[in-house]
C-alpha cells in the first residue's frame, strides 16, 4: 500500500457494528465533528488526531453520551442516544480522570456489573480486576488511586458486563509503560476474539502498536483512514527535520551531505539538523555515517513530528 | 428494582460522604444552643413554645430549606460537574429510573441531615421541657421538605452549574416574598406546605397557632394534603428529570 492509499476509500468496513453516517456535532458556533461518515467493525480500530481534532466529542456522540447535531450512529444497528437497551454490550472509557472516589475499586466494578444486569456480578468484578491487574488494590477507596490505577479501574469497568463493542478515549493516558504493554496487549486481544474496540490517541506509536487499522481525524474531520504501514508510507514522503546530537557534528554532516535525500543541513556546536525527504534512509546511513566520521551520536530526534503538522500533511495529500 | 437501589446508593453514599453533609448538619443544629440559650432558667412551657416558634420560622423556614437545597442540588449536578455522569448514563438503565434513584437519594441524604439537627434540637428542648414528643412534628416536617427540595432541586442541579444560588434566590424571592404577599400562590409554597404538615401534629399555644396560621395564608393545615402536594411534585420531577437525562447533552465537547 503507498501513501496514496491512506486515504478516504478506507473509510468504511465490511460488517460494520458501529457506523457514522454524515455524522456532525456543533456548539454553538464552533464545529467539533464535521460530517463524518466511516464505520467500525470486529478488531481494533485506531482514532488519531492532534488534541482538539474531535476525537472525544466523536466518541461521546458514538456511545449517546452526546446527540448529533445531524447525521446518524448505530451500534449494532441501533441508536444508542435512544436505544438504551444497547449499553449492554458496549463499554466505554471516559477521557476524565473522575471516578467514584468515595468507592473501593471492587465496589465501583460490582457496581458498573450490577447496573448492566451481570449474573454473579461479585465474579464478574473479580475477573475484571484481574484483568487489569487491579486485585491487590482491589478494595481501597478509587480516591487513593494514582491516575494510571484510576484508567485501568474504568477499563475494567467498562468490561465487566463481557461487551461486544469498546470505546476507549486516550485509555493509556497517566499509565506507566508495564501497565501500558499490560493494556495494548488486553486490547490486542479483545479485538482478536472479535470484539470491536475504537482507540483514541494522540500519539501515533501507541496507536501503531495495538491498531491494524486507523481513522485520523482532523479539525472534526476524518482525513484519512487506513493501515498503520500506508499511514508510515504516506508519512514517509513528507519532508522532514532531524536533529542529531552528536560530538563531531561538523565531521558527520559533511558524511551526510553525500545523499540525495538530504535536502539541507544545519551544524550547530553539538548538533546536525538535516531536513530529508526519506527519513528511512537517513535512519539506515546513520550509523555508517558516524562510525565512518568518527562521531559519536548521543541523541536523533525529529523536530517537527507534531500531529498536528502530521495530520495536516495526510489533509493535504487528500 | 435492582437499578433503581444501585442508582439510590450510589448517589446517596457520595452525598453522604462529603464535609457538606457535616457543614449542613451543625447549620440546622445551630438551633439547639439557641434554645437552650433562650430557655435557660424559663419555665418548661416557654421553653416549649420557643421551640415551636424558632423551629417553624427560623428551621422551616431559612435552615431547613437551605440545607436540602444545598444537598439535593448535588446529587446530579456533582456527577455532572465532577465528570462521573457517563458512568450513570451509559448502563443500559432507563431514564425515569435514574431521575427517581436521584430523587430518592437526595430526598434520603437530605432527610438524615435535617434529621441529625432536628435530633439535637429536640434533645435539648426535650430535656428542657420535659416534653419527648415535642419533636415528633419537626421531623414530619423535615420529611416533607426533604422530599420537596429534592423533587425543586434534583433538575436544578442537572440543569445549571449554579443552581445553588438560583436556588437561594428562589427561596429568597418567592418563598420569602412573594408568596408572602400574593396569596395566590401561597398554595405552591413549599414553605407553607412544609408548615402545614408541622402544624397538623404539633401541639402549638395559642399565640404559636396565631403566627403560623398567618404564615400559612390560605393553605389550609393538614399533613395528608402536604403528603399529597409533595407526592405530585416528586413524579412531576422525575417526569422532568427523565426528559432532560434523555434529551439534553449533560456532558461537553
Amino acid at each position: 500500500m503507498t501513501g496514496a492509499e491512506w486515504t478516504t476509500d478506507a473509510l468504511h468496513v465490511g460488517e460494520p457494528t458501529v457506523v457514522a453516517s454524515q455524522l456532525s456535532k456543533w456548539f454553538g458556533p464552533k464545529v467539533a465533528v464535521s460530517e463524518v461518515d466511516c464505520s467500525f467493525g470486529p478488531g481494533v480500530t485506531g482514532l488519531l488526531g492532534p488534541n482538539g481534532a474531535g476525537k472525544t466529542t466523536f466518541l461521546r456522540v458514538v456511545a449517546g453520551l452526546l446527540s448529533p447535531s445531524s447525521g446518524e450512529v448505530t451500534i449494532l444497528g441501533r441508536t444508542p442516544r435512544k436505544k438504551h437497551a444497547v449499553h449492554r454490550e458496549v463499554g466505554f472509557v471516559p477521557e476524565d480522570e473522575a471516578v467514584y472516589g468515595h468507592m473501593t475499586a471492587r465496589r465501583f466494578i460490582h457496581w458498573s456489573a450490577a447496573m448492566s444486569r451481570v449474573d454473579g456480578p461479585a465474579e464478574a468484578a473479580r475477573r475484571a480486576l484481574e484483568t487489569v491487574h487491579l486485585t491487590k488494590d482491589a478494595d481501597r477507596a478509587l480516591a487513593t488511586f494514582s491516575k494510571g490505577m484510576r484508567q485501568r479501574a474504568k477499563v475494567a469497568a467498562a468490561l465487566v458486563h463481557d461487551p461486544t463493542v469498546l470505546l476507549l478515549d486516550e485509555p493509556l493516558n497517566g499509565t506507566d509503560p508495564l501497565q501500558r504493554a499490560r493494556l495494548i496487549d488486553l486490547f490486542l486481544n479483545l479485538g482478536q476474539e472479535g470484539r470491536t474496540i475504537i482507540v483514541s490517541s494522540h500519539v501515533l506509536a501507541e496507536v501503531e502498536r495495538m491498531a491494524g487499522r486507523v481513522v485520523a481525524m482532523v479539525d472534526g474531520r476524518v482525513a484519512a483512514a487506513g493501515s498503520v504501514p500506508a499511514l508510515r508510507d504516506a508519512m514517509s514522503d513528507k519532508p522532514r527535520l532531524i536533529r542529531i546530537e552528536t560530538d563531531r557534528p561538523r565531521p558527520l554532516a559533511k558524511r551526510l551531505l553525500g545523499g540525495d535525500w538530504v535536502e539541507a543541513v544545519k551544524v550547530g556546536p553539538e548538533s546536525v539538523e538535516i531536513r530529508t525527504t526519506d527519513s528511512r534512509a537517513l535512519g539506515h546511513d546513520l550509523a555508517v555515517a558516524a562510525r565512518e566520521s568518527g562521531a559519536r551520536i548521543t541523541a536523533v530526534s525529529p523536530e517537527d513530528e507534531s500531529l498536528d503538522s502530521v495530520f495536516r500533511y495526510l489533509v493535504d495529500l487528500r | 428494582m435492582r437499578p433503581l437501589l444501585l442508582v439510590v446508593g450510589s448517589i446517596t453514599g457520595r452525598l453522604m460522604r462529603r464535609g457538606r453533609s457535616l457543614a449542613m448538619f451543625f447549620l440546622t443544629a445551630s438551633l439547639a444552643p439557641l434554645i437552650f440559650l433562650i430557655g435557660l432558667g424559663r419555665s418548661g412551657e416557654f421553653a416549649a413554645e420557643m421551640y415551636n416558634n424558632i423551629t417553624s420560622s427560623l428551621g422551616m423556614g431559612i435552615l431547613y430549606p437551605v440545607a436540602a437545597l444545598v444537598v439535593s442540588t448535588a446529587a446530579l449536578g456533582e456527577e455532572r460537574k465532577a465528570h462521573t455522569l457517563p458512568f450513570l448514563l451509559l448502563k443500559p438503565v432507563a431514564r425515569p429510573v435514574i431521575a427517581l434513584g436521584a430523587l430518592i437519594a437526595a430526598a434520603i441524604s437530605s432527610f438524615v441531615v435535617l434529621e441529625a439537627g432536628v435530633l439535637v434540637t429536640w434533645l435539648v428542648a426535650g430535656a428542657m421541657t420535659g416534653e419527648w414528643s415535642i419533636g415528633i412534628a419537626t421531623t414530619a416536617g423535615v420529611a416533607v421538605q426533604s422530599v420537596a427540595s429534592a423533587a425543586l432541586f434534583v433538575p436544578l442541579g442537572l440543569l445549571l452549574n449554579r443552581a445553588t444560588l438560583v436556588g437561594l434566590g428562589y427561596l429568597f424571592l418567592w418563598e420569602g416574598i412573594l408568596a408572602a404577599l400574593i396569596s395566590g400562590i401561597q398554595a405552591s409554597s413549599v414553605y407553607r406546605i412544609v408548615l402545614s404538615a408541622w402544624a397538623d401534629l404539633a401541639a402549638m399555644t395559642p399565640d404559636t397557632y396565631d403566627v403560623v396560621d398567618e404564615a400559612l395564608g390560605r393553605v389550609a393545615i393538614g399533613a395528608g394534603g402536604a403528603v399529597a402536594k409533595v407526592m405530585v411534585m416528586a413524579l412531576v420531577s422525575v417526569f422532568l428529570t427523565g426528559i432532560v437525562l434523555r434529551r439534553r447533552d449533560l456532558v461537553g465537547e
